[in-house]
């Protein structure tokens, strides 16, 4: 019978992580994966002439050799720095709203962010400058108070942080703007946590905007696909072992211990550590018998909920960006400027001018992203599953289609000419999701990132001695944070170990 | 951060109120158990037992299959995709895509039509040895071969070459089955008229429905056949379809048939947006194919090493998924044409021909990563499945 060190389960951001840390300090560690390839939601697929992006839009924390974001530091432990080249965004985003003259492009710069925020709504001037800087006078304190773990943290110590790191986004942006239109430039950034800014805490929008304007959003020419491969080429140049198309049927759990796992094709592979990359759902009652689940991870699981999936265009045009107007790397593209009701939108399955659209094209950056005259469009809504799971199979397909032509309406009143540019297109839906990534209700963004759902409640522990859970739905979702799952997993790992 | 430091941040209270109603109210997805795998097997299966129901003899080397599933619905298909039938022949484990030729509103099955070709190891086990009542098993439907209404227009122009008429044909019993607000012209290219297959069935469809325009082309017509002969050309599709604009162009059948028709739609500038070809079966006679090393015979022995331990004979005209597929190797494979990338493995050392325009990921071929299917040893090879 097969014995490593360590298995991991699933080869999604955290788990090529945890694998490729553990490879490196000599530890023998096998990873299954499902898919016959790696990354997860971190991938590419190839459609005609075009290589895909699946799931990656701007990457966080990475920076610059020169300036090092966290993220750096990560990649560089695992050698894939020098495998990769990053390309810088220039843009936070582009957000246009139908029938209005709000059309504002923001810069991932703090002086530069201030300055267009202020020009597009002078009569909030001193407001806009007032909140940066508290946002990154709060950033500054979390990050000492809640990344780093100050062992002295303190409302004294740390007053920002301990006033507002459970309130609400929306709470703080009403206590700073007045103009409606203005908090809703500054936050559509809650698509990327899937809440809209009066559910979702300020804590993780501040974070996302301080994050970018610090350390740039980045690009990784080959996509996600290129983080992906690199990693997992570390893992196997360490002497780790990857295994493809075969994925975990069962934990093996004894007396509240690991002992191993089942694998789909039915072999036995004994292990004391077990570190899953899938879904809590699937780690706990898939692939675990009842009797062994900790009742806390029961109760705390009660108090969650599934999130949102995505329907997603990727688009292949037979021309460059510009030919189609698209001036930007990443867009936002609303109907109505009420983020509630896009939240509610996305409950039902129909496409309509309340859903929020983004659109990201990287030719803009990275010209040979698709070959030489074309160009790679992607636009995204976030979906919640249950509405296309009620959807009868026969109509599957011609439900796609239609929600598909509904997004390309809604885009031609920006960019008319998109449409006729199309070469290839690709339509995925939750259910895609669902197959590849093997989520429950297809969700990309695990459970719903409540304020009460934050590591802050829920601990990222399994109760279970040598189980360890890494991904989005252990903790916070987007690559940086799954990734780093995958380091704080792998270093807990090592001292267990030892 | 310490439960005593959390407990200090400001409306830690109301949280921990929210969390015990949410618990109090939520529930615990043991309801999920499964969930995820019974609701992908409704829409895409990873394998469907089948049975053959009847064999109908559609021309002197072609049989069409007709598969009923025995285990519940069949999932629904667009058409124009294809499934992955596995076998088992003289003891090989293998497998081999087939177009669905049946239209997908006759959801009771699916019917494979499988014309027998030289050394076609699957074909001809199908053809030789599979009965009315054999189980087979094989993929849930795939492919990027059909119809898409966002980009594709409602004039299509199929043109097909031998058994490349079966996804083709699919499309035109979908059409009138379902009265499809479309108009379709066939231009079907074959040796003779004996080999065109559904010649019975495409000459009603267009004597019955004004949108189906029939045009077979035979390349060796009998002394006394009155039709279109020769090849598929650019003045005969012109002639054919009139303006070209406005309409998507379907192209299925034999390498030869790309070769010769594709620079015959570009010179009616048929634009590459408006042309979906179909990628039919694995490479025949690779050493053909254009960037083939010179020096390189297509018997030239290769030796193939497998994660450090077997190593495998082979020649350079053989792919690698075929060897280790002789040699009991079983690897997933879906299209086997290079495009699925199922196949995908890596190689550790020596050089592979790979077709140009193989779909392969730009970090995949960094890291050196292959679609098995359709890559040759030009040397000994090490390589990671």
């Amino acid at each position: 019978m097969a014995d490593y060190d360590v298995i991991v389960i699933g080869a999604g951001n955290g788990g090529l992580m945890a694998a490729a840390r553990l490879a490196k300090k000599g530890v023998r560690v096998l990873v299954l994966e499902r898919h016959n390839i790696p990354g997860g939601c971190a991938t590419s697929f190839c459609r005609g002439r075009f290589e895909f992006e699946v799931a990656l839009h701007q990457l966080s924390g990475l920076g610059t050799e020169a300036y090092q974001g966290p993220l750096w530091r990560m990649l560089s432990s695992v050698d894939v720095i020098d495998k990769l080249d990053f390309v810088t965004m220039n843009d936070l985003y582009r957000l246009q709203l139908s029938g209005s003259d709000l059309d504002i492009t923001l810069r991932p710069d703090r002086n530069q962010l201030v300055s267009d925020l202020q020009q597009a709504f002078p009569h909030e001037k001193e407001a806009i400058q007032k909140y940066i800087d508290f946002s990154y006078a709060y950033f500054m304190e979390a990050v000492s108070a809640y990344y780093m773990q100050d062992p002295d943290a303190g409302p004294e110590k740390y007053p920002l942080y301990f006033k507002y790191a459970l309130k609400s986004a929306q709470a703080v942006l009403d206590e700073y703007f007045t103009d409606p239109r203005l908090k809703f430039a500054i936050s559509p950034y809650w698509s990327y946590i899937g809440l809209p800014p009066r559910l979702m805490s300020f804590h993780d929008l501040t974070s996302v905007i301080v994050g970018y304007c610090e350390f740039k959003p980045t690009h990784i020419k080959g996509g996600s696909q290129a983080l992906s491969n690199a990693v997992a080429d570390t893992i196997l140049q360490h002497g780790g072992t990857i295994r493809y198309s075969d994925g975990v049927r069962k934990i093996l759990v004894r007396e509240g211990a690991v002992q191993g796992v089942i694998t789909e094709k039915g072999e036995e592979i004994t292990s004391r550590v077990v570190i899953s990359n899938a879904s809590k759902i699937s780690t706990f009652v898939d692939m675990m018998d009842p009797e062994h689940v900790p009742a806390e991870v029961s109760r705390e699981m009660r108090q969650t909920t599934i999130a949102q999936g995505a329907f997603t265009l990727y688009m292949g045009l037979d021309c460059p960006p510009e030919t189609v107007d698209i001036r930007e790397t990443t867009n936002f593209v609303f109907g109505i400027d009420d983020y509630d009701r896009s939240y509610q939108q996305m409950k039902n399955l129909e496409i309509t001018r309340d859903d929020m659209l983004l659109m990201s094209c990287y030719n803009l950056i990275d010209p040979g992203f698709s070959p030489e005259g074309t160009s790679q469009v992607a636009v995204v809504t976030l979906k919640y599953g249950d509405t296309w799971l009620q959807v009868p199979p026969a109509q599957y397909v011609a439900k796609k289609y239609e929600c598909a032509d509904a997004i390309l309406t809604r885009l031609a009143e920006f960019y008319p000419h998109l449409r006729d540019h199309i070469e290839e297109i690709e339509i995925a839906t939750p259910i895609t999701s669902m197959r590849y990534l093997g989520t429950q209700k297809g969700s990309i963004y695990a459970f719903d990132h409540l304020i009460k759902d934050s590591d802050l409640f829920i601990r990222n522990q399994t109760h279970i001695k040598g189980l360890h859970g890494v991904g989005g739905w252990f903790g916070m979702i987007g690559f940086q944070p799954t990734l780093t799952s995958g380091v704080v997993a792998a270093k807990t790992v090592i001292k267990e170990l030892n | 951060m310490k439960q005593e430091v959390i407990e200090q941040l400001e409306g830690y209270g109301d949280i921990v109120r929210e969390i015990e109603i949410a618990r109090k109210y939520g529930r615990d997805f043991t309801g999920e158990k499964g969930s995820v795998k019974s609701f992908i097997d409704r829409l895409h299966p990873k394998q469907i037992a089948m049975r053959v129901s009847e064999i109908i003899d559609e021309t002197v080397s072609t049989r069409t299959f007709r598969l009923v599933g025995t285990r519940g619905p069949l999932p629904p298909f667009q058409a124009g995709q294809y499934v992955s039938v596995s076998v088992e022949v003289d003891r090989i484990k293998t497998s081999r895509a087939y177009s669905i030729a049946s239209a997908p509103c006759e959801t009771g099955y699916f019917d494979l039509t499988v014309r027998r070709m030289e050394k076609g190891l699957v074909s001809n086990f199908l053809l030789d040895r599979i009965e009315v009542g054999d189980s087979l098993v094989c993929s849930g439907p795939k492919g990027t071969f059909h119809h898409n209404p966002i980009i594709h227009d409602d004039t299509l122009v199929l043109l097909a070459g031998g058994s490349g008429i079966t996804p083709l044909m699919s499309m035109i019993r979908d059409t009138v089955a379902r009265g499809l607000n479309r108009t379709l012209y066939l231009l079907y290219g074959n040796r003779s008229v004996d080999d065109i297959i559904f010649h019975e069935e495409l000459l009603q469809i267009a004597d019955r429905h004004p949108n189906f325009h029939y045009l077979p082309v035979v390349e060796h017509p009998a002394a006394d056949y009155q039709g279109k002969t020769g090849y598929i050309t650019a003045d005969l599709i012109r002639e054919t379809v009139g303006e070209i604009s406005g309409k998507s162009f379907f192209i299925c059948g034999p390498q030869a048939m790309y070769n010769f028709c594709l620079p015959e739609l570009k010179k009616l500038n048929v634009p590459g947006r408006k042309i979906r070809k179909e990628m039919f079966g694995t490479p025949i006679n690779i050493w053909e194919y254009p960037g083939w090393p010179a020096g390189v015979k297509p018997d030239n022995p290769c030796r193939i090493s497998v994660n450090g331990s077997h190593g495998l004979e082979s020649v350079s005209a053989q792919s690698i998924l075929v060897t280790l597929e002789k040699n009991g190797l079983v690897i997933p494979s879906t299209c086997r044409s290079g495009k699925c990338s199922m196949c995908r493995v890596k190689i550790l050392s020596g050089s592979v021909f790979q077709p140009q325009g193989t779909p392969v990921r730009k970090s995949d071929r960094q890291f050196g990563y292959v679609h098995a299917c359709v890559s040759y040893p030009l040397e000994d090879l090490e390589i990671l499945i």
